[in-house]
């Protein structure tokens, strides 16, 4: 695999995570990453703790929340690192969401008390933002919030909530206004899961997991305190989201886990001589140096000052069809090796997870902004059309 | 090491002269003057090409060039190849004066009359599989074989050609009046010629063997010279369809309104980005010492650069319409230069090829 990033002082801040790395993670975990099977919550605590206790766990955050300092470029060349070494990829509702906004937007009483804890891992976040009505549409969103004593009382549900199984806090955008235009009346809260009137639905994947639910909200009420920032302002906060750590959504680290992955397989089927396999491998090596060169340069371009905005939508359009793309590839590989299902007892390494993979990973080109949004994104923000 | 640094203030003057160059003398009827010219003349602004620096540009000062780095000449050359130029820039300063700088022990006296225009001195190779060859007769050697596509040939005073000699390369300088060349008109308007040698001696002072290094830097530096030429054409093509989507009025608004048409331009503006970031690694890439590095980022480069360009040349003519398939806009002209430039210097297949030996596959 071509690392970009490979002077001295790189390789030797790869050495540093890959000896961390060697010393601290769990072999089994490690051995579910390489397969591709499903995680549970075991799986990211342990991995969370060892990052915590090396502060090296939000990699993004500004030293004085407890982030490790790191620049730009080891932040890229940190995320590689630990996709290829198999480590958990830790969910970023804490990390790469809450975490930010709050800093940027939240009072400081709820720093205070919250971001130490997405630090530790004590809270898991998870993102009230999808409704049923609200998918790509997201500012139509109908979850309300009427105004009552101390407080808010919020009504309404969301869904396609990742891991709130796990989770003990939600961020919700809701509706307090509902007489401006559609996106000046939505405000963003924070909400204890246990609070009484919010219940949850698992709702089960073709792939057969549960890691996405629906949450139904009956007049569950919410204090001042909790609310981010300004009432209705939580359209902007959101979108605030869109530029914190944009330079990573090109996956460059996952697109690598990948096609190594993809290379084993057709080494372990024979195939990797053949020349649509062999052709196919070096042009998805080739489409992840595209992406690699692409967000360096943006990089350099931010750190130079210029200012990057909506561009890096492309990062996220390429880098999904890339990670797409890559669990076909494993498909053409597996052949027949793909089909007997997870549990049939007649799994085959390397392929079990290769069918799991290219249904579970259809997600990747749906969540976060869809790659049709993403396109509409660049034609209107870029392009002026 | 790959940086991406901004363009510095020489970099930046490189691509600001040459941008004053294209618009005073490279509007499109002037070009289609010069492309009336009979094939044996020299375009017409060479002399002032050489005074600006440009064939010296990428040549180390120790042999008389300025030292810059092919990453400092992109933006340039992505100009050039966007203003359709038809002066050899990239065929005498990227490829010949390149890989003389690096075979020649002493280059300079043999560089200095190529970097001030006085002399077109380019490389002559044969076809992929059949090599021109060389022969050991008494004191000299003998050259025989066809290169039969050199860019700018018919305006040469000297050939250098890459030729075997016991299985080995070695460059040989031929004068242009021993070679038989004739003069090919490309599909672009640009002039190459078939240099047939049968049967021509040269002494032995004028045989550089253990070439090879420098051969494959300069093969990697001339593809260099031409991805920048196809960044410029790409993002020349991506503006001038934006530009036309915006105003061109059907079902009574702006065909830039249709989500089909955003998306599509959505896509070319993708792969116009990609063809700029990977232009620029090739070009970082031929910093340092490790050739296979430098052999992958460029093919590498190569592989993805031809394949984004097809699609935009297509995209380009397409959301133009039929006024896209005419020869008066410069879309047909960009799009015929995009297309000789993605068949020289070994296509999309060969440098797949090569990209997946290097990487083992």
């Amino acid at each position: 695999m071509t690392d970009l990033l490979n002077s001295p002082e790189d390789m030797a801040f790869r050495k540093e995570i890959r000896d961390f790395v060697a010393a601290e993670l769990d072999p089994d975990t490690r051995a579910k990453v390489v397969r591709g099977a499903p995680l549970v919550r075991d799986d990211f605590m342990m991995w969370h703790r060892s990052l915590y206790q090396k502060g090296w766990a939000a990699p993004g955050w500004p030293k004085e929340h407890g982030g490790p300092g790191w620049s730009a470029r080891q932040r890229l060349i940190a995320d590689e690192e630990l996709f290829r070494l198999h480590t958990p990829p830790l969910p970023g509702f804490g990390f790469k969401m809450i975490g930010p906004i709050l800093m940027r937007f939240g009072s400081t009483a709820q720093q205070q008390r919250f971001l130490p804890r997405i630090l530790s891992g004590e809270d898991w976040w998870c993102q009230g933002f999808s409704e049923t009505g609200a998918g790509s549409d997201l500012a139509a969103l109908r979850t309300r919030a009427e105004r009552t004593k101390g407080g808010w009382l919020i009504s309404g549900s969301k869904t396609w909530t990742t891991y709130a199984q796990y989770a003990n806090w939600i961020f919700c955008l809701v509706r307090t206004d509902p007489d401006v235009k559609k996106q000046e009346g939505i405000s963003m809260m924070l909400v204890d899961m246990s609070a009484p009137g919010l219940t949850r639905r698992g709702i089960r994947l073709m792939d057969g997991t549960e890691e996405v639910n629906e949450i139904f909200l009956d007049q569950v009420f919410v204090p001042d305190d909790m609310v981010v920032g300004e009432i209705n302002m939580g359209w902007t906060y959101a979108k605030a989201l869109l530029e914190h750590e944009r330079l990573g959504i090109g996956g460059i680290g996952r697109s690598k886990h990948l096609l190594e992955r993809a290379r084993e397989m057709a080494r372990a089927a024979g195939c990797e001589a053949e020349p649509e396999i062999a052709d196919a491998l070096a042009e998805f090596e080739i489409d992840i140096m595209a992406i690699e060169a692409t967000t360096l340069r943006l990089m350099a371009a931010a750190e130079a000052g210029v200012r990057i905005g909506a561009e890096t939508s492309l990062l996220k359009i390429r880098g999904t069809e890339t990670q797409q793309g890559l669990t076909e590839l494993m498909l053409d590989i597996a052949g027949p090796s793909a089909l007997p299902a997870r549990d049939s007892g007649a799994t085959e390494e390397p392929f079990e997870n290769v069918a799991f993979q290219f249904m579970n990973w259809r997600k990747l080109s749906i969540y976060g902004g869809s790659n049709e949004i993403q396109r509409s994104i660049l034609a209107s923000q870029v392009l002026g059309l | 090491m790959i940086r991406f640094d901004i363009p510095d203030d020489e970099t930046l003057l490189l691509r600001d002269t040459a941008e004053r160059f294209v618009a005073d003398h490279y509007g499109l009827a002037q070009r289609n003057v010069m492309l009336e010219q009979p094939p044996e003349q020299v375009p017409p602004h060479w002399g002032e090409m050489a005074e600006l620096g440009w064939l010296a540009a990428a040549v180390p000062e120790a042999a008389g060039g300025l030292g810059l780095s092919a990453a400092q000449l992109v933006p340039m050359l992505e100009v050039l190849g966007r203003g359709l130029v038809l002066e050899p820039v990239g065929p005498v300063a990227m490829k010949c004066a390149a890989t003389l700088a690096r075979a020649l022990p002493d280059a300079g006296a043999e560089l200095e009359p190529i970097l001030s225009g006085e002399r077109i001195a380019l490389v002559a190779e044969g076809a992929p599989g059949a090599p021109v060859s060389a022969v050991k007769t008494g004191g000299a050697l003998v050259l025989s074989g066809v290169a039969p596509l050199v860019m700018a040939g018919p305006w040469a005073q000297v050939f250098w050609v890459v030729a075997e000699l016991d299985g080995a390369p070695v460059l040989m300088r031929i004068p242009a009046e021993a070679a038989d060349v004739t003069p090919v008109r490309l599909v672009d308007g640009q002039v190459a010629a078939r240099v047939c040698f049968d049967g021509v001696r040269c002494a032995q002072e004028d045989v550089v063997t253990g070439c090879a290094e420098a051969l494959a830097y300069g093969r990697d530096m001339a593809l260099v010279g031409v991805l920048a030429e196809m960044s410029g054409l790409v993002d020349a093509l991506h503006g001038a369809t934006l530009d036309y989507v915006k105003l061109r009025e059907q079902f009574g608004r702006a065909i830039g309104r249709f989500q089909v048409v955003q998306h599509r331009m959505s896509e070319m503006f993708i792969r116009r980005e990609e063809v700029h970031s990977m232009a620029r690694l090739a070009a970082e890439a031929m910093e340092g010492d490790d050739a296979a590095f430098r052999g992958k980022l460029v093919s590498a480069a190569r592989v993805k650069i031809a394949k984004d360009a097809r699609v935009v040349m297509r995209d380009a003519v397409q959301l133009h319409g039929g006024i896209g398939v005419t020869d008066e806009l410069a879309v047909g002209h960009m799009l015929k230069r995009l297309l000789v430039l993605s068949q020289v210097e070994g296509g999309r297949a060969s440098h797949l090829k090569r990209f997946r030996a290097l990487i083992g596959l």
